[in-house]
């Protein structure tokens, strides 16, 4: 039997205003149920704290389980909850051997920004991997910082990337820069 | 000589610091080797350090010649005994990897260019200076010689999302 069919995997996110304490409040459950954090990514956004990570544990458990166990703590901290079921084929690892690309887009805020850029790295079989975006600047002149690292298709160059996007970039009339990431291997 | 498994954290070896080397002997020339058949089967690897091999000792090879970072700006290969930084200038941040640490990947930021200085296999003193990915190279190798990975200099939280397949 693999590891997998052993084990149950579920996303949990948990999302409500910032406060001290939200993730001993969370992980203390988890730790008493016996559940392993595996990959997590928790941040503050606003004034909201964030967290959306993938736990697991041995069979037998049930999510209404880990739900029920949540619920309380969430409801305290006054944060909302949703747990979901992985299947196992969604729990394997992704890989990559693309080069990873830094791509930043920012410029006076408007509406669509991430609409219209991502439509275009669709459909350039970009694959975006992380994605943040940040309102900033003044009230009188709000910018807009989009910074998202994505897999860039087999062949292609961030050169090659930027001049695909120069239409887009003029007719939003934001800067789009793109860069390697890709780790090195030492 | 065979090419050594690379040692994974937490192997207790990575975390310590290496001994200097005294004298330059046959068990020193055999590391050499043992460290440069091992970074040669490694695939694309740049470098070894001695403790990754289960060697406290300070002794690290790098050869970023073969590399698409560090073909154009490189000293060949190089097998370094207690080498010591002796200038630095710069700063620079590249997501690092390590074999040592498989899977996993950070934003390391390390001195643009360097001056080291080391005793070579044959008991000459050398001094280099190298800069960009082979100044990386060596600074990443060295800190293996005093304990150090790539973890403990990660300065942005950011980090790889997936298994490396490419070493290229």
């Amino acid at each position: 039997m693999t590891q997998q069919s052993e084990t149950l995997h579920y996303a949990v996110s948990v999302v409500g205003k910032d406060r001290t304490g939200i993730v001993a409040g969370i992980a203390e459950v988890l730790f008493r149920l016996g559940c392993n954090i595996a990959d997590s990514s928790c941040t503050m956004l606003a004034g909201e704290f964030a967290m959306i990570l993938i736990v697991s544990h041995p069979r037998p458990f049930t999510k209404s389980k880990l739900h029920d166990e949540l619920k309380p703590v969430c409801d305290d901290l006054g944060m909302s909850l949703a747990v979901r079921t992985l299947h196992a084929d969604e729990i394997i690892r992704q890989e990559t051997s693309n080069e990873i690309c830094m791509i930043s887009v920012y410029g006076a805020d408007q509406p669509g920004i991430v609409y219209h850029v991502t439509r275009e790295l669709a459909a350039l079989g970009v694959n975006i991997m992380d994605l943040n975006t940040k309102l900033i600047g003044t009230p009188e002149e709000p910018v807009y910082v989009m910074m998202l690292e994505a897999a860039i298709p087999a062949g292609q160059t961030p050169e090659g990337m930027e001049a695909l996007l120069g239409d887009l970039k003029k007719e939003l009339n934001v800067e789009i820069g793109v860069r390697i990431v890709t780790p090195v291997s030492l | 000589m065979p090419n050594q498994p690379i040692l994974h954290y937490p192997h207790p070896v990575l975390k310590k610091v290496c001994h200097r080397v005294e004298a330059i002997d046959a068990t020193i020339e055999s590391l050499v080797a043992d460290l440069l058949d091992t970074m040669h089967a490694g695939p694309g690897s740049v470098g070894v350090a001695a403790p990754q091999i289960g060697v406290t000792l300070r002794v690290c090879v790098v050869d970023v010649s073969a590399s698409r970072h560090g073909k154009d700006n490189h000293h060949g290969q190089l097998c370094m005994i207690n080498p010591e930084i002796v200038a630095r200038q710069g700063l620079a941040v590249m997501r690092e990897g390590c074999m040592s640490v498989p899977d996993y990947t950070g934003d390391v930021e390390r001195a643009t260019a360097i001056t080291v200085r080391f005793t070579a296999p044959d008991g000459a003193l050398r001094e280099i200076a190298a800069s960009s990915f082979e100044a990386v190279a060596i600074q990443h190798e060295m800190d293996h010689l005093d304990g150090i990975l790539f973890l403990d200099r990660i300065v942005s939280i950011k980090t790889g999302l997936f298994r490396r397949k490419s070493y290229a």
